[in-house]
């Protein structure tokens, strides 16, 4: 059965998960998601480039109260985020597992339900800790 | 008197401001009390504004305001530049005047936001659904993940935010306009509920409700219609740069951190011919505890990493080295957006006038400083000084 996801365009490939991003051809900057010109240097020539999957947390923080909608949770409970390095540029994305981080930990690229629409799980990317 | 100003140089000679906080009346009550009160202190009426800028992040026209004070025909401009909307409504004021050479700019900002943290729209910052959708989107976690990361680089203990929060409410509770007036001390602010880790409860300011006004003057003009004008030596508004670190970034750039408040405050010390080191008192964005310490060092007054020790040796506090937030800033004011850059003048100029609303910076201060930052990465400051 197809995966079902938050968004595909954040994606480059679902199995094995990594993420899309662009990076530019003229400074090398990439960014995440994907975008069609580089806020960087202001260049055009831009191409989609498939993300690191692994990197070290670079800031944390645990939400620990529920959002607003358009959040959208089955039930919530505290979660964490955070920025990860991932080398080439750094990501935002939920860190998975428990609610307490150290910067500079390893982490990688996997995926988690972000809610269930009637039967079928809705994915999104988070990090878990690779040790 | 008039010989000793320039007419090239531009003054602050009237202020006024609301009591911040919850408000049921409309939101042009706001914006008509603090227009009224800012012309009254410095014996103008509506009739002898020659430009007006008006700056507001709700659903009302700020031009509109004239239905209430006078059909007069004066250009109006409006501003929603998010947090910075008062730095860039004064900035407007200002560039008005010179632009147009007339002498009068009125100047007001307010806003009456609902309870609870602001929820913004993923589509108008351009970013997808899902961003919103997996609870990302959310003000409180970027201040959470970018003083994280600023106390990790800069080896800050985390109970430095606490004295933040027990200044920004020790000087709240001494002033009669502040919102949030009861004292708090470190441990309470330290120990409270935690919002988004490392920040508490008492570390976050609240949207809520206030106007502010300045009136403005050309020099010609300011020395006869206000005993102590303040000089609006510079002001200054910069955008956000590669290595930047803002609000709805689902990417950052590895590498050198830049800001747009170092870049604004370094454009605004330079055109006023000042040094951060010889501020006397100053307004820094405190949307969070942890904003008002990277601020501090961001717009040159503190060296990066020396907060902690300043915060410890009560350096920021109406009796140290260089008083900051005096009225209580944002922590203890909340935020009307559209009021808050004004609000922040608003405090300058009375201290710098030895006429606080609250605790008064003793020693008469000449040389002020104020910096506001906001979405989607941009700062505005401003150099205020008096003779």
């Amino acid at each position: 059965m197809p995966l079902t996801v938050v968004d595909e365009t954040l994606f480059a490939s679902l199995d094995p998960v990594a993420l899309r991003g662009s990076a530019c051809s003229d400074c090398g900057a990439t960014v995440f998601p994907a975008l069609g010109s580089c806020p960087m240097c202001t260049g055009v020539d831009v191409q989609p480039v498939a993300l690191p999957t692994e990197g070290v947390v670079w800031s944390w923080t645990t939400q620990h109260f529920e959002p607003k909608p358009p959040y959208r949770t089955d039930a919530f409970a505290p979660f964490s985020i955070g920025y990860v390095d991932l080398g080439p540029v750094i990501v935002e994305g939920w860190l998975l597992g428990r609610t307490t981080w150290q910067i500079g930990e390893p982490v990688r690229l996997t995926l988690a339900t972000a809610w269930t629409d009637g039967d079928t799980p809705v994915q999104t990317y988070g990090f878990e800790a690779t040790s | 008197m008039s010989g000793r100003a320039a007419d090239d140089e531009i003054y602050i000679v009237g202020a006024a401001r609301t009591t911040f906080g919850r408000f049921d009346g409309e939101d042009n009550d706001l914006a008509e009390q603090a227009v009224r009160g800012a012309l009254a202190d410095c014996g103008l009426t509506w009739k002898d504004v020659d430009f007006a800028v008006g700056g507001t992040n709700g659903e009302t026209k700020p031009d509109n305001l004239v239905a209430r004070l006078g059909l007069t025909g004066l250009p109006f401009v409006t501003v929603k530049n998010g947090c910075a909307t008062g730095g860039v409504a004064l900035m407007t004021a200002r560039n008005g005047l010179l632009a147009e050479g007339t002498d009068i700019a009125c100047v007001v900002g307010y806003d009456n936001h609902a309870r609870g943290a602001f929820n913004a729209s993923p589509a108008r910052y351009g970013i997808g659904d899902w961003y919103g959708q997996t609870g990302m989107m959310v003000t409180t976690s970027y201040f959470a993940l970018k003083i994280q990361r600023y106390l990790h680089e800069h080896g800050i203990d985390p109970r430095t935010l606490g004295y933040a929060s027990e200044k920004a409410f020790d000087y709240a509770a001494a002033h009669p306009y502040a919102w949030r007036r009861k004292p708090v001390t470190v441990d309470e602010a330290v120990d409270a509920d935690m919002i988004n880790d490392p920040l508490t409860r008492f570390m976050f300011c609240s949207p809520d409700a206030g106007g502010v006004s300045i009136v403005l003057a050309r020099g010609r003009r300011a020395f006869d219609l206000c005993e102590k004008p303040v000089r609006l030596a510079s002001v200054a508004l910069r955008g956000r740069r590669p290595g930047s670190f803002e609000v709805f970034s689902t990417w950052l750039s590895p590498g050198e951190r830049t800001s747009p408040s170092i870049d604004a405050a370094k454009a605004a010390f330079s055109a006023a011919g000042i040094m951060p080191s010889d501020v006397q008192v100053a307004q820094l964005q405190d949307t969070e505890s942890g904003a008002e310490v990277i601020h501090l060092a961001e717009t040159g007054l503190v060296e990066h990493g020396a907060q902690e020790e300043g915060y410890r040796n009560g350096d920021y506090l109406i009796d140290g080295r260089l008083p900051v937030n005096t009225d209580g800033g944002l922590l203890a004011n909340g935020e009307p957006v559209g009021a808050s850059g004004l609000r922040q003048v608003h405090e300058v100029v009375l201290q710098l006038q030895g006429r606080a609303d609250g605790k008064q910076v003793p020693g008469g201060p000449t040389i002020g400083f104020t910096h506001v930052y906001g979405a989607p990465g941009i700062s505005a400051c401003t150099v205020l000084t008096v003779d």
